[in-house]
């Protein structure tokens, strides 16, 4: 490093050598910029690459977290193949996605659609409003939630009995459990998937919308055939990040259902952190996290694939 | 420079961690202190607020006798305190001197390696506690922690509900009269008899009633026994009965609805340990005075155990302590001295294990919230008849959480007794590579 310091002033040789290896003259130019962005890469190689190569390390070993770890090779991956809790989380978290995913997207880009009108008055408290849930501590807002859903003493179900509709077991019916902690989920992403869809919205252009108002296209038909198609990207974007949000989800289920009843909102970053940090079995969580971010990944590609192969007619490009 | 700086970082880091791995090294011996000025420390003691109000009641006297050592506590949950020593250990540095540990979670930090080992300093107090409580405190012949409360069992009613449905506490001598007793009083009151959710439910009550009969997930070998003794299924069942005759409250422990019935007389009784009375008197019931009384465990047959535990927490020296001659200091004064440990269950109610504290007349006397019941010396009589059993293992939070969801989906109807039973054992013994 003492020499990148000293040896701008020869700069032939460094025109020379940098004609072979252009990355090096880049680097010599932009010194100081990269020295402007160096502290995000140090922070992202300590907190980030460093772990993720430790831990696949773990996975191979067997370590409470303190002591001697044993090698163990793929005995790790080998004990999850029949283990139902793992295998359970991951369905868990399947079912978790399919509950709450489509139905929030649609209602997304429902909102997103009726924020965009230009009828609308006071459009940036509305938009503020539908994003404030994101923005809010997730633990305070579960634990509302799990007030809320108390089968016994909840608003909802006080509520619920003034139309004599008799109790429902919010947080105590494996079924019931997996659809609150899809509502709260619902409430606290709907806004950041509706802030991505209007995005998109406004990189359509007017002229599209008029010239389909003109050919007498109604509101629903302008919605199905030009907006949603346009948003092709918006929404494959949406999507992935709720595939990777969900596999990965913690906080929500820990504040509001602990994981339960009969381990049915118990998804896999759960399952993680159980493992890891309540039985220390270190390795053994280590292994769980690497098989998630696989399966994740394996979701995420074929979610590109399926999305992009058909190209939407009015694109042009 | 980026390169420097980030691969110093990158080694700092893996140092850290390497010496955290490694770290550890040969234990050393911890001296008997005598008390007075030589002993010097600065000690940090962790636990939780009701321990740590306990342990302070004989703190003047401790400073009196060890003038230069001082004590800083740190209360946290029980919860958040493990969690800090598990990532202490991990870390190599940055745990306590002390630390408040109870008995389900002890074995584990025991496995885990982080405790000074006390064999030779709590010696010559192994008769004078109660015996079953030393099997989670040991490995491989040496001791680990020093007890301090235990959690006999027995049956907590409500004397009010019971008087109203005709029933004498006297005459539920097994757990069939206990179960006729519940048809009753539901029959005759609408009050179920105890509270066992069905969605939420942990898992204990039954780990009670296991170890009541000696039993537990696992045999004195360590091989899991939740699917062989024939027992353990009787009992689940029996559980099962309730659930099935809409004779237990469906309510989630320390959970509003669950404090309203105990405190409101909508649950006719609870099978639990002494520390329930405490809570009962401090905070769930505590106008309640007369409303509860005690009687001991139903038998499962005639000449059975009427003994069981639940919960009970210890003292341990953490291995990085460099005072842990002022730290045994402590434990030795506030758990080995019969004298302090009878001023912190007069003062604050916690039961203690040190049986050379039962003599005193304080035990004799009447239990003024439990309406005169000599409730003290009941407790003493369950207490010596604990048997030893295989629920504390090193991996009861794993082995629990299993077990737990079985008997949830039973409760809720979805499996029988025996399915749960078997689900639980087959999936403890892949996850923990038991027998």
């Amino acid at each position: 490093m003492a020499r990148n310091a000293a040896e701008p002033a020869a700069l032939p040789f460094t025109r020379e050598r940098g004609r072979r290896r252009p990355w090096l003259v880049a680097f010599r130019r932009y010194r100081v910029p990269y020295l402007f962005i160096l502290p995000f890469f140090v922070a992202f190689a300590v907190f980030f690459l460093y772990p993720i190569g430790f831990s696949l390390s773990l996975s191979l070993h067997e370590w409470s977290g303190s002591g001697p770890a044993r090698f163990v090779g793929l005995g790790n991956y080998r004990l999850l193949l029949r283990d139902e809790l793992f295998w359970g989380s991951m369905l868990n978290a399947t079912i978790l996605f399919l509950i709450y995913v489509p139905a929030m997207t649609f209602l997304a880009l429902v909102l997103a659609s009726l924020l965009h009108s230009r009828y609308l008055r006071l459009q940036g408290l509305w938009r503020a409003l539908i994003f404030l849930p994101n923005i809010t501590s997730m633990v305070a807002a579960g634990y509302v939630f799990r007030l809320m859903l108390d089968t016994d003493s909840g608003l909802a179900n006080r509520l619920l009995s003034f139309f004599g509709v008799s109790p429902i077991p919010w947080l105590d019916d494996v079924w019931w459990a997996r659809l609150s902690l899809g509502l709260l989920l619902v409430w606290a992403w709907l806004g950041w998937n509706t802030v991505i869809m209007l995005a998109g919205l406004q990189t359509i252009s007017p002229e599209l919308l008029d010239a389909a108002r003109v050919d007498g296209a109604n509101a629903a038909q302008i919605f199905r055939r030009i907006t949603v198609p346009l948003l092709r990207p918006q929404i494959l974007f949406a999507v992935t990040l709720s595939i990777i949000g969900t596999y990965s989800l913690f906080t929500e289920p820990y504040v509001l259902t602990r994981g339960g009843p009969v381990q049915a909102t118990t998804t896999p970053v759960y399952q993680v952190f159980t493992t890891t940090f309540e039985y220390a079995k270190v390795g053994y969580g280590a292994a769980m996290s690497y098989v998630y971010f696989a399966v994740i990944v394996v979701l995420t590609l074929f979610q590109f694939w399926a999305l992009s192969r058909e190209r939407p007619a009015g694109r042009g490009r | 420079m980026r390169r420097g700086w980030s691969a110093g970082a990158l080694g700092l880091v893996l140092a850290l961690v390497l010496a955290g791995c490694v770290g550890g090294g040969e234990p050393e011996q911890v001296s008997t202190p005598r008390p007075g000025a030589e002993t010097k420390g600065q000690l940090t003691v962790w636990g939780w607020d009701a321990a740590i109000k306990s342990l302070k009641v004989v703190d003047a006297g401790f400073r009196q006798a060890y003038p230069n050592v001082t004590v800083k506590y740190v209360a946290k949950p029980p919860a958040d305190t493990y969690r800090n020593i598990q990532l202490a250990l991990s870390a190599g540095s940055g745990a306590p001197d002390v630390s408040v540990i109870e008995d389900s979670h002890l074995a584990q930090f025991v496995k885990l390696g982080g405790l000074a080992d006390v064999t030779d300093l709590v010696k010559p107090h192994t008769g004078q506690v109660n015996a079953y409580r030393w099997k989670p405190a040991t490995k491989d012949g040496r001791v680990y922690a020093m007890p301090w409360d235990s959690g006999p069992v027995a049956v907590f009613y409500r004397r009010d509900v019971f008087s109203k449905a005709g029933i004498d506490p006297e005459s539920i001598r097994t757990w069939d009269d206990y179960y006729r007793a519940a048809k009753v009083i539901k029959q005759r009151t609408g009050v179920p008899m105890w509270p066992q959710p069905k969605a939420r439910n942990d898992a204990r009550l039954l780990e009670m009633l296991l170890w009541q009969q000696g039993l537990g997930y696992v045999d004195a070998q360590g091989n899991v026994v939740l699917d062989k003794d024939p027992r353990i299924q009787r009992t689940l069942e029996f559980m099962g009965r309730f659930w099935r005759e809409d004779l237990s409250l469906d309510a989630e422990w320390w959970q509003d609805a669950w404090y309203k019935a105990l405190g409101g007389g909508k649950v006719a009784t609870i099978p639990e340990a002494v520390w329930m009375g405490t809570f009962f008197r401090d905070f769930i019931d505590p106008k309640g005075t007369g409303h509860w009384g005690v009687f001991k465990l139903p038998v499962w047959e005639p000449g059975g155990s009427q003994a069981s535990n639940d919960g009970g927490s210890t003292l341990a020296i953490f291995e990085q302590s460099k005072q842990k001659d002022a730290a045994w200091a402590y434990v030795e004064y506030h758990l080995t001295r019969p004298e302090s440990q009878l001023q912190i269950y007069e003062k604050t109610d916690i039961f203690p294990a040190l049986e050379t504290t039962y003599q005193a007349p304080f035990f004799q006397e009447p239990s003024e919230y439990f309406g005169g019941q000599k409730v003290r010396q009941l407790f003493v009589d369950v207490v010596r008849n604990i048997p030893e059993a295989g629920v504390y293992t090193s991996e009861y939070q794993e082995m629990n959480a299993l077990l737990a969801s079985q008997v949830q989906s039973f409760a809720l109807g979805k499996q029988t007794a025996q399915q749960a039973l078997a689900k639980a054992a087959a999936a403890i013994r892949s996850r923990t590579s038991r027998a």
